[in-house]
């Protein structure tokens, strides 16, 4: 085969891959939600806790990108804000939890990572493991006289989840956005 | 300004280029590494396109211009460009496209289906390995649940703790409905564990062993086993010994390497399109940037190879209009910096050779202008003619002398010019028999006759040397002798009249006392007839003798020595004096005044100048006789120049003028065409202008009559200045006498 000709069946395979990739992260988009169903915080032992349940419904892209070996990281980002009058609100808390879920081949179990803590838990199936990322609870946020009583506070959750190890530039230059899912903001007022 | 930085811009855009190729060459053995390195080195090169896109638009839209105003050195520069670029572009080209080629089979080649096949045999064969294991720790845990289900309760600690020495386990933990009941483990813990899964409890209450192969978050594996310890008659408070076994080392070791080969390769494989995708578009991205960069280098390369060359012509147009001065920088040491070192030699010789040239023309232009101004100062008139006696150059002498403007004429052949200049036509008729007779060297006294007089020039012609045989043509010179020669005739005729006066004038009184002695003893004594005759006798000889002595007077007038008594006085008033003076004496005749406005001040001698009014008022008076409407003009004008510059009188009659054969010789003593005129009338006319520093002219005009023109100077400072030719369309106010 002559050179030009397999720079062109690349060019080609290249293009069809990314078609179908972007294809493939609209059906996703469609198919799969990926959303915070219901969440609250509570005052637990002088600790405010969120529990949460966030439907992690993942692509078949996904799904098969962790069955080869790549990891999933899913993020949990909450802020608490103080309303104030007059004035803009002040953040009074903000934190990130993330977990990594990454299936292992020779034990066939799909090991979930806290990423803050490195415990580490292993499930013998993805629904499993799925659903133990889905329920948060008793998540400690911030102790209970940093919140001033009385007053209206704003809590935000937003949840993401990212196809690890892809090099940068593929990301880059592919806008390889369905490698990375967010919710919307999900914001809920409280007043201590 | 800005192109003072590109360089500074080029050379750290290379820096950050080669900088981001050599991490690129790092990366490469190491995904992850390229993975976060790979977006900056893309960037890094982007920019560097971009940088390069930029510059070479400007170089490019710089090359066009100059292609188009046709600037010298552009098309070379061009050309220079092209091939430079041609000569990069082709093994470029060929390299990425065999790079790309190299690449693309590369990375296919890596996940040939034998290799995958093969990680999975190996993984499988891990995984039978571990299965092996699992059944062996399965049964062990079993048998240590038989016996520990026979235990007491108070001997089940002790007998836990040694079974799980014995065993080789991890942990051993008896799992009653809802605790845990016993707990040994080879670690110090300060808590227990946390309950099994129920599903784990369920399956083991069952009756059915649960075995299973866990990670550690440390790192390797460890086999986690449940079996039912029996001993209770519901399925809920059965007990459940739940066993944790280390993997043994060496097989965790190599298990956990097949793992991990195992999902690299199944991260790889399922990336391999993304990463090739990105390996081509990296090389890419650095092809472009090498082939703006080699073209930009071609610019540059082709600057420093065209710029001498583009010195050079520029130098040598600069050379071609004259610029001697203009010297080439010599840049380099090769044949080039030697075509510098040898023009610049020439350019110097050449503007040696030129300093010579010009000091010799310099030279040459100052002994022109040398003998230009002395040719101009000369008063004799000076010709240089060509062998076809075309005028090569002349003198303003003679063009004065010929009355033309003969510099002008210069190029101009002779017999052209002869025919609109009567003067020049009576010297070419001088000339010609001479050249036609192939004279060159000559001498002759030649008159000229004009409307105003004649001129009597002494020519001489000469051959100017030429090559060879051949003569480079004539030079004529003429003096013009006319006022010598008058000089002459005045000094003779002084010399005559002092002769006569003295001569003639002393014998005269005698010879009239005597007549009249004679007549007065003799008349009363003689007879009537011979008392007539002799009263006749000797009254013509007292008239004869009285005529006689007026002539004697006159040629005294003529012959006295010039002593003049100069006071200012108005000329205008002096003619209106004359005018009505000899209105008076004949009313017949009438005179017209045309006086200058303003008056006509004049410092002279009045008595003199009165003398030169009367005498050409008389003349005109005399040339009218006999007219029947005699009208003689006078007319006065200022002309100005040095001082107060001129006064003009002009005297015109309507008589029948001067005749022709005594044009030229009017002024002379005893020229006259009057039968009763001495001839010494205009003479003495011309003898007080002259004393006077004027110039006295007479001609006849076109519509007949005499006229006379003097111009008198009108101050000290004016006297001996050129006399300034008159314009005829002058008018000047009229009066009427």
């Amino acid at each position: 085969m002559q050179a030009t000709q397999v720079l062109h069946v690349g060019l080609k395979r290249m293009a069809a891959l990314a078609v179908g990739l972007l294809l493939a992260c609209a059906a996703v988009a469609q198919q799969d939600r990926f959303s915070i169903r219901n969440a609250f915080v509570e005052p637990v032992g002088g600790v405010w806790q969120l529990n949460a349940i966030v439907e992690l419904g993942l692509s078949a892209a996904a799904e098969e990108a962790l069955s080869e070996g790549i990891p999933l990281t899913l993020l949990l980002e909450i802020l608490i804000t103080k309303e104030r009058r007059f004035l803009p609100d002040t953040e009074v808390a903000g934190l990130e939890q993330r977990w990594r879920l990454a299936y292992d081949a020779l034990s066939g179990r799909y090991v979930v990572t806290n990423l803050n803590s490195r415990a580490q838990s292993t499930y013998p199936a993805l629904a499993e493991a799925l659903d133990y990322l889905s329920n948060v609870r008793g998540l400690p946020l911030i102790d209970e006289p940093l919140l001033a009583s009385g007053v209206r506070h704003e809590v935000s959750l937003r949840a993401s989840v990212e196809i690890g190890g892809l090099p940068g530039a593929v990301k880059l230059l592919i806008f390889w956005r369905e490698w990375s899912r967010s919710t919307d903001w999900y914001t809920w007022s409280v007043r201590p | 300004m800005i192109r003072r930085w590109v360089p500074v811009a080029v050379g750290a855009g290379i820096v950050a280029w080669v900088v981001a190729l050599a991490l690129l060459a790092v990366t490469t053995r190491d995904s992850q590494e390229f993975g976060k390195l790979q977006p900056w080195i893309l960037m890094v090169n982007a920019a560097g396109v971009l940088v390069l896109v930029a510059l070479l638009t400007g170089r490019l839209v710089e090359l066009v211009r100059d292609r188009r105003a046709l600037v010298p050195g552009s098309r070379l520069r061009s050309q220079a460009v092209a091939m430079l670029s041609v000569l990069v572009l082709a093994p470029l080209l060929l390299v990425f496209t065999f790079s790309v080629l190299f690449l693309t089979r590369g990375i296919d080649s890596w996940f040939h289906v034998e290799v995958r096949q093969g990680l999975s045999d190996a993984l499988g064969l891990s995984r039978a390995a571990l299965d092996l294991r699992m059944r062996e720790f399965t049964d062990r845990t079993e048998r240590i649940a038989e016996d520990l289900a026979q235990q007491r309760s108070m001997q089940l600690f002790s007998a836990l703790d040694e079974h799980r020495r014995l065993a080789g386990a991890e942990e051993l933990a008896v799992v009653g409905p809802g605790r845990i009941e016993a707990y040994s483990t080879a670690s110090l813990v300060d808590s227990l564990p946390p309950l099994p899964p129920d599903e784990v409890l369920m399956q083991a209450r069952r009756g059915e062993r649960y075995v299973s192969l866990d990670p550690v978050a440390t790192g390797g594996y460890v086999i986690r086993a449940a079996v039912r310890m029996g001993g209770a008659s519901s399925l809920q408070g059965t007990r459940v010994l739940m066993a944790v076994y280390p993997v043994p080392q060496r097989l965790a070791d190599l298990a956990e390497a097949v793992q991990g080969a195992y999902q690299q390769y199944g991260r790889l494989s399922y990336l391999r399109e993304p990463l090739k995708v990105s390996f081509v578009l990296t090389l890419s991205l650095v092809l472009l940037m090498a082939l703006l960069a080699a073209v930009y280098g071609a610019f540059f390369f082709s600057d420093r190879l065209v710029q001498p060359v583009q010195d050079l012509i520029g130098a040598t147009r600069a050379v071609g209009k004259g610029d001697f001065e203009t010297r080439v920088q010599r840049a380099s040491r090769d044949e080039i910096g030697y075509l510098v070192t040898s023009f610049n030699d020439m350019t110097k010789r050449l503007a040696k050779a030129r300093a010579e040239a010009d000091a010799s023309r310099q030279a040459v232009e100052n002994e022109r202008a040398s003998l230009a101004v002395i040719l101009a100062r000369l008063s004799t008139g000076v010709i240089s003619l060509q062998s076809d006696l075309t005028i090569r150059v002349a003198n303003h002498a003679a063009g004065a002398i010929l009355g033309t403007d003969l510099q002008a004429a210069a190029g101009e052949g002779l017999p052209a010019l002869a025919e609109r200049e009567p003067l020049v036509a009576q010297l070419l008729a001088v000339i010609r028999p001479h050249v036609e007779a192939g004279q060159t060297e000559w001498r002759e006294q030649v008159i000229l006759r004009h409307e105003t007089g004649r001129r009597e020039l002494m020519c001489a012609c000469t051959a100017l040397p030429g090559e060879g045989e051949e003569t480079a043509g004539l030079v004529l010179v003429f003096d013009d002798i006319t006022e010598l020669l008058h000089a002459q005739r005045e000094a003779a005729w002084g010399e005559v009249a002092r002769r006569l006066a003295h001569e003639i004038k002393n014998p005269l009184t005698p010879i009239q006392l005597s007549a009249e002695r004679v007549r007065r003893r003799l008349l009363g004594g003689l007879p009537d007839r011979d008392a007539d005759l002799l009263e006749r006798a000797t009254n013509t000889i007292v008239q004869q003798v009285e005529s006689m002595k007026q002539m004697v007077n006159a040629f005294s007038e003529y012959a006295r020595a010039p002593t003049m008594e100069l006071d200012f006085f108005d000329l205008n008033a002096l003619v209106r004096e004359a005018a009505d003076l000899y209105h008076a004496q004949d009313a017949r005749v009438r005179f017209a005044l045309t006086l200058a406005e303003g008056g006509a001040p004049i410092e002279a001698d009045r008595g003199r100048i009165r003398q030169v009014l009367n005498n050409l008022l008389t003349n005109s008076l005399e040339a009218l006789e006999g007219e029947p409407d005699p009208v003689v003009t006078v007319h006065t004008a200022r002309h100005p120049g040095p001082g107060a510059g001129f006064v003009e009188l002009a005297v015109h009659d309507n008589g029948p003028g001067f005749q022709r054969e005594f044009m030229g010789q009017v002024f002379d003593p005893y020229v006259t065409s009057k039968p009763k005129g001495t001839g010494l009338g205009l003479a003495i006319v011309r003898k007080i202008v002259e004393e006077h520093g004027g110039r006295i002219e007479a001609e006849n005009e076109p519509d007949g009559g005499a006229l006379v023109r003097v111009w008198l100077p009108a101050d000290e400072a004016a006297r001996g200045a050129p006399v300034p030719r008159v314009t005829r369309n002058q008018e000047p106010r009229r009066e009427h006498a």
